[in-house]
């Protein structure tokens, strides 16, 4: 419909994201925006629509571009099972509870699940680290971090 | 406050927030949704479109309707996992809040499904792998490349185990002489009277 080359059209639409996506990453203003693109020596119309259509789709370009980052695995859900165990083949009369657990990963939709078993006493130990852990998020330094990262 | 549905612990806030979108339906329809859930819970198809249509009248958004469902899912696969008694169940949502012919409702139909309910979440509960099923197989070996007359029964057998999760079977095959068939067989004897002590 154009009367231009496939080519042409190509290198348009790539220019066209290029300059989307480089602007909407850097987050910057709409003078510098247009200082950017007056360099291009466009027609002032062009101009204008370009920067609308750079403040129109900015923040769902930089949602998109914040998912594109590397993941680890991450949290998705825990199944536990208490168990005692009472005998086994080589002894009788035991009184040994454990506790099955199935942590439920995922990373980049990918789920995964990985089962560990612990007794009693070295979970108690677990929670109390995990405790600490997020206790951390109370002390002054934390604190002190978290306000300024606001 | 403690509630025991929530397993002595505090009901969380969300369940708090939904309890008053709950009482915006009326308890006769509320009864009809606990319905669907109690279907979902036991694993039939839940039917949305009926309960799109019975909280129409009370001119819930989409996100409510979506809330209130979480909301039931959550009550009553709580209180069934804590087992509470319908009573208790009653009194305590009416402590935080739900009209009382709303919580009687939702409580009958608590108590109707209540068994179904447990026997279902003890199905679901963390299993890391089943026995699907045994197959066997007895042979006679005549003879051998190391020993003309062997003339020694063999047991061939296969054990299918299912993984929970993805739901694929493997076989576990085997191959045992007389004596030690025989061992496995003693050993597992012992096991069952063990568990049959328990039962």
């Amino acid at each position: 419909k154009l009367n231009v080359g496939v080519d042409t059209i190509q290198h348009g639409v790539e220019g066209l994201a290029y300059l989307l996506t480089e602007s909407s990453k850097l987050m910057i203003s709409e003078i510098d925006f247009q200082d950017s693109i007056h360099v291009l020596g466009f027609s002032d119309e062009l101009n204008k629509s370009l920067l609308q259509l750079y403040l129109d789709n900015r923040k769902e370009i930089r949602s998109i571009l914040g998912e594109l980052a590397p993941r680890l695995p991450s949290y998705h859900s825990l199944e536990w099972r208490l168990d005692v165990q009472l005998a086994s083949r080589s002894l009788r009369q035991q009184i040994k509870p454990a506790v099955t657990m199935k942590l439920h990963l995922n990373q980049n939709e990918d789920q995964t699940a990985q089962v560990l078993q612990t007794d009693p006493a070295t979970l108690l130990h677990l929670i109390q680290q995990l405790e600490q852990a997020l206790g951390e998020m109370k002390t002054n330094h934390c604190r002190r971090i978290v306000r300024n990262m606001k | 406050q403690r509630f025991r549905f929530c397993g002595d612990l505090d009901c969380p806030d969300w369940v708090l927030a939904e309890i008053s979108t709950l009482a915006k339906i009326s308890s006769v329809k509320l009864k009809l949704i606990c319905a669907q859930v109690l279907r979902d819970l036991l694993g039939e198809a839940i039917e949305y479109e009926k309960i799109l249509k019975l909280t129409s009248d009370a001119k819930l958004e989409s996100g409510d309707v979506k809330a209130t469902i979480a909301v039931l899912s959550f009550i009553l696969s709580s209180a069934a996992k804590h087992n509470v008694d319908s009573e208790s169940l009653s009194s305590e949502l009416q402590q935080l809040g739900l009209p009382k012919e709303h919580a009687s409702g939702l409580c009958r139909s608590y108590e109707e499904k209540q068994s179904s309910l447990q026997d279902s979440l003890r199905a679901c509960s963390l299993r890391l792998s089943q026995l699907g099923s045994v197959c066997w197989r007895v042979d006679y070996t005549l003879s051998s490349s190391e020993l003309q007359e062997v003339n020694e029964p063999l047991v061939h057998l296969t054990f299918n185990v299912r993984d929970r999760d993805c739901g694929r079977t493997t076989a576990v095959s085997m191959t045992l002489s007389g004596d030690k068939f025989r061992v496995l067989l003693a050993e597992l004897k012992q096991a069952q009277t063990l568990m049959n002590t328990l039962l």
